[in-house]
């Protein structure tokens, strides 16, 4: 069996390799918080990145109907192709300059990184809670 | 067969380092206090120079761009002229050269040199436990 199938499995996946490559952004940026003429990156809003999927919302409730009338699951299998996400940076300087070029504020880059990881952990929580369903779901009652 | 990394190694390794960097940076701010006093050793010569890290973007492997010292650059800026006939390095005139350093200006340079050294631990912190509660997964 395949969770990457479920759309919500999918989804979540795509989330956390999203925010695991933003902060591999931001500990970039808060190594060179000293460099001459760094500018800091980010990436893009997990929305506008391509290879997430548009329908990834609308998908789970189609989904939702699907399975509801008894059509057929495959369909969501083959959505989702074995490749690696490739995610867009983008150049995100911070709030000052200092006289040397660089665009790093520790501070907002330290607010970036707790905030990446509240989601991680929100996305690790939500793939958790959708498991125990799953695992509610292929048991005998009672068990 | 493709190595299988977690995505956090990335992360750890540009802040390892940046560690590494701020590392030598404190070694340069140090060696700039140590010498804060030291003048030449001939009459009338030129005392220690205050010696500046210059920080590049060093890309490591598998294009992530990690932070090391290029090069140590000398200060140029003039010497403190002082006025002491009787010490063996001053010239003709009586006047010794004292090193171009300001004590403030390193102790505020070991300053930034800790907070980043701070930032880039408490980087490796939040990547690890970002792998824990991944690895917690399997826990269950």
């Amino acid at each position: 069996m395949d969770v990457q199938g479920i759309p919500l499995f999918s989804m979540l996946q795509s989330k956390l390799g999203y925010l695991a490559e933003r902060q591999k952004l931001i500990a970039q940026n808060v190594a060179n918080a000293s460099t001459p003429g760094f500018t800091p990156q980010d990436l893009k809003p997990f929305e506008s990145q391509p290879g997430v999927d548009k329908r990834a919302n609308a998908g789970v409730m189609a989904q939702v109907a699907t399975t509801d009338s008894g059509a057929t699951i495959s369909g969501a299998g083959r959505r989702r192709e074995e490749k690696p996400q490739v995610f867009q940076a983008m150049d995100a300087p911070d709030s000052e300059a200092t006289l040397d070029g660089n665009q790093v504020v520790l501070e907002e880059q330290m607010l970036k990184m707790s905030e990446a990881r509240a989601d991680y952990d929100a996305a690790i929580g939500f793939y958790q809670k959708a498991m125990n369903m799953l695992h509610m779901a292929v048991h005998k009652p009672g068990t | 067969m493709a190595e299988i990394k977690p995505p956090s190694d990335a992360a750890m390794a540009v802040a390892a380092s940046s560690l590494r960097a701020q590392q030598l940076r404190m070694r340069i701010i140090a060696e700039n206090i140590a010498n804060a006093d030291s003048t030449a050793s001939t009459p009338g010569g030129d005392p220690y120079r205050k010696q500046t890290p210059v920080f590049a973007t060093k890309v490591l492997p598998g294009n992530i761009k990690g932070v090391a010292i290029s090069r140590v650059e000398i200060d140029q800026t003039p010497f403190r002229q002082e006025y002491d006939p009787g010490n063996p390095a001053a010239g003709t005139n009586g006047y010794v050269k004292m090193p171009n350093i300001e004590p403030m200006v390193e102790t505020l340079d070991m300053r930034e040199a800790q907070r980043s050294y701070d930032a880039s631990i408490s980087v490796i912190e939040t990547a690890r436990s970002m792998d824990q509660r991944t690895l917690d997964l399997i826990k269950r």
